[in-house]
């Protein structure tokens, strides 16, 4: 079972309604809105609660106004009494021993309205901060808020602790049934909000993750997320791209419809925390000083499930290979994802074949079609943005198979230097030619150059940027000497494959760099297809 | 996390030219570095490239530099009291603590000299800590010779073969470094220690070499020169199969070196 907003909303609702009642005495108009009130079949405390108030609303005549007036200065206010037996509604004078005001309790409950951003109105003077007024309207505020710990450690420090015996005074000093159902209704409704509560931290009951957000409502929402992330997604660059045609590559989105989900996109994502070029230093020619960061916005990257396991290998490289880099990890920090529902795979898509057609881990799911978004939430910090949408089930689905399957060649290290000296490397040297396009549209090829720039030639005055690089340019290895590490193509070819399907696991385990995602075989100006490099590597070995 | 790419500045106290290609800097240091270690030096606006230091002492390091490329020709232009930029050291070092008291062969080509400078140094000035010394230097010609006086100095408490390429000068022998290593009694030896640093080429026969005169190849250290841009794991550069030079190296025993295919 879930818990929805409005669940919550009705919550809220009845703790207000027994705010007020508890605040100052009952006017016509509440009585007369109360008279309007139907009241739900319920058990114990609550439903003889529910019952008798139904009971004296049905029945109370026209001098029910005073009458309630005198019975709330006499219970509440100790009004006529001797010796001032009262039910005083304060918890302090039910839970400290010597009963009065302004004690352990009252410091508590001030401590935690403050924890939340909020004190006692102006208004209010003659009402504690521990009146049972306002510690009920403390709760129909986390109720709406959706603070489901907070409202259960509230009810178990406080309500909880004092209201069975407050309820128990009120049945001893009331003379009508009014405030003796309302002490019932307040008795009983705790007690269920508290193993309601339970329920929810226990997981029994779940607050629903999962909504459906038509267009122009999302609109609204990203709205709010853009006002403290950066929200990334495929966008369109309309003749962008080569030849004249769009290029789709991640942007910062406004709209739900900026989102293109319907194709492929031709750059990963990796751009939106590692970009092409970026700026590592200034410099002058006494020193070096640090880029600072752009600013402190969280960084949320709509992507596809490949994607996202492509970042926990940009994360290898950047964070667990040697120090962990600067650039790349205070922007990684910030990053949530959400994940954009593939069902179907696109054109030379082999991610079933490298395990990465699943994501874990991420903040969001999220499937789009051209009406509405149905979203799934799984990070706490996003939920507040979601709770107005309607509750749907909904949990993503994830691609299974493709109709094109990589065949991972098993590799024995002791045969590398025979596989470095296979004849079949050697048709990528006129094959390629050398572009380096597959790592730019790569996911997870994270090789970069420096550059210094300097902003006019007389001056000293400039930056060294990082500039993606490529181990496909002909001089990736070559030194100043000239000196050349790999000098063909298809010693690049070979070393990159290998890389992806090879080095890159034993370094680090578990895993291939390659996440098959197709998107270097869709680039190729040269047709060369890497999921066939792979397969026809596979078969070559073989024999 | 702090910003690993960013260098410091460091005067420059002296510059000694080797040969008309090749100057020595002496740098302001304070800090620690192991024999074999590198910097990456860099000029801003020029760039960046890794250098092998070539000498140490208190308060300094020294650098050798060959004038080949665009950042070379940049620090070609500087003087004394001017700035380099500096991070670093970089690499893993000679293990010279297992050197000592036991025999050792250093085959060096060209500016292949530098980054086992610091080694010979140290064995010079604490000539008891090492055995026997085997010194074979090659140049590709008299012009090209680095180090006059330290090879002179090395002469006295080594056994030093210098060598040139293709021809023939006073106090040389001629042949690559490979016609020289039949001289070295590994047959004899206790316990040994073989340096090899040079051109890729050099290092892979001078290594062979060494095996055929019964040297094993666990005592066998070579040091590896890459193009890098970060030396700190990220670039790729540098990379071989699933080995980061900058990382794990530049200085390799052989037993990995050979597992190594470019």
């Amino acid at each position: 079972m879930m818990i929805s907003k409005e669940n919550a909303r009705r919550r809220a609702e009845i703790y207000r309604f027994l705010s007020r009642c508890y605040k100052v005495e009952i006017d016509g108009k509440t009585l007369s809105a109360m008279k309007n009130m139907s009241f739900p079949a319920a058990e114990g405390k609550l439903g003889e609660g529910y019952a008798m108030l139904r009971s004296y609303l049905d029945s109370c005549g026209e001098n029910a106004i005073e009458e309630l007036a005198v019975d709330y200065a006499r219970v509440f206010l100790a009004a006529g009494s001797a010796d001032g037996a009262a039910a005083i509604p304060c918890e302090s004078v039910y839970a400290s021993p010597a009963k009065i005001y302004m004690q352990e309790s009252w410091e508590e409950v001030c401590a935690e309205y403050a924890r939340f951003g909020m004190a006692k109105a102006d208004g209010y003077d003659d009402l504690m901060e521990d009146h049972l007024a306002l510690e009920l309207e403390f709760m129909a505020y986390l109720a709406e808020k959706g603070e489901y710990a907070a409202q259960k450690s509230f009810l178990e420090k406080h309500l909880s602790n004092w209201v069975g015996s407050f309820a128990a005074d009120i049945d001893k000093y009331a003379r009508c049934s009014f405030y003796k159902a309302i002490g019932r209704i307040t008795e009983g409704f705790i007690a269920l909000d508290a193993q309601l509560l339970a329920a929810v931290e226990k997981g029994d009951l779940e607050v629903s993750r999962s909504f459906s957000v038509r267009n122009e409502r999302m609109s609204n929402i990203l709205a709010k997320l853009r006002e403290n992330y950066h929200v990334y997604a495929p966008m369109r660059f309309t003749k962008r791209g080569p030849k004249g045609k769009d290029l789709i590559r991640y942007g910062e989105i406004k709209e739900l419809t900026d989102i293109v989900y319907k194709e492929k996109s031709n750059f990963s994502p990796k751009e939106c925390i590692y970009p092409v070029s970026q700026t590592l230093f200034r410099f002058d020619a006494q020193d070096c000083t640090v880029q600072e960061k752009d600013d402190d916005k969280g960084i949320i990257i709509i992507c596809r499930a490949c994607d996202i396991n492509a970042f926990r290998r940009l994360d290898n490289i950047f964070l667990n290979n040697g120090e962990a880099d600067l650039f790349y990890g205070r922007m990684r920090e910030k990053v949530k994802f959400i994940l954009l529902e593939c069902r179907e795979s696109f054109e030379n898509c082999f991610c079933a074949s490298m395990g990465t057609n699943k994501a874990t881990g991420y903040s969001a799911a999220m499937r789009i079609d051209d009406i509405c978004a149905l979203m799934e939430i799984c990070d706490e910090e996003l939920l507040p943005y979601f709770l107005d949408e309607v509750p749907i089930e909904f949990a993503p689905e994830f691609v299974k198979e493709n109709p094109r399957k990589a065949n991972i060649p098993a590799i024995e290290r002791d045969k590398l230097g025979e596989i470095c000296k296979m004849e079949f490397w050697n048709k990528y040297d006129d094959e390629c030619i050398a572009c380096g396009g597959c790592s730019t549209v790569c996911p997870g090829c994270s090789c970069f150059d420096t550059v210094d720039v300097i902003y006019d030639e007389t001056s000293m005055e400039g930056e060294r940027r990082r500039v993606w690089s490529s181990c496909m340019l002909r001089d990736f290895t070559q030194t100043a000497g000239g000196g050349m590490a790999r000098k063909t193509q298809g010693a690049n070819m070979r070393f990159k494959t290998l890389h992806k399907i090879y080095d890159y696991c034993r370094r680090f385990g578990g895993e291939h760099m390659c996440v098959g995602c197709g998107r270097c075989i869709d680039r190729c100006p040269k047709g060369i297809d890497f999921l066939d490099t792979i397969n026809s590597f596979a078969e070559a070995l073989e024999k | 996390m702090k910003n690993i790419m960013l260098p410091t500045p460091h005067k420059i106290l002296r510059v000694l030219k080797e040969t008309n290609a090749e100057y020595t800097f002496r740098v302001e240091y304070d800090g620690e570095t192991d024999h074999g270690q590198f910097f990456q030096l860099s000029i801003p606006k020029i760039g960046e490239a890794p250098i092998s230091v070539s000498g140490k002492g208190e308060g300094y390091v020294e650098f050798t530099i060959r004038k080949i490329g665009r950042l070379t020709n940049g620090i070609f232009g500087l003087e004394e009291g001017d700035n380099l930029f500096m991070r670093g050291p970089y690499g893993k070092a000679f293990p010279v603590e297992d050197f000592k008291g036991k025999n050792l062969v250093v085959i060096c080509g060209g500016t292949g000299m530098a980054p086992v400078k610091t080694t010979l140094n140290y064995f010079l000035e604490n000539r008891a800590e090492i055995e026997n010394v085997y010194l074979i230097a090659g140049f590709k010609d008299i012009n090209s010779v680095l180090f006059t006086e330290d090879l002179e100095k090395y002469a006295e408490s080594f056994n030093t073969v210098k060598t040139l390429d293709n021809s023939s000068a006073p106090g040389f022998e001629t042949g690559m470094v490979t016609a020289h290593i039949g001289k070295i009694p590994f047959a004899d030896f206790d316990d040994y220690n073989v340096v090899i640093v040079g051109p890729p080429a050099m290092m892979h026969f001078a290594a062979l070499e060494c095996l055929k005169w019964g040297a094993a190849e666990e005592k066998i250290w070579v040091s590896f020169e890459r193009k890098m841009s970060c030396a700190v794991g990220k670039c790729g550069h540098c990379k071989i199969n699933e080995t980061y030079v900058c990382l794990e190296g530049p200085v390799f025993n052989y037993t990995k070196a050979k597992e190594l295919f470019d």
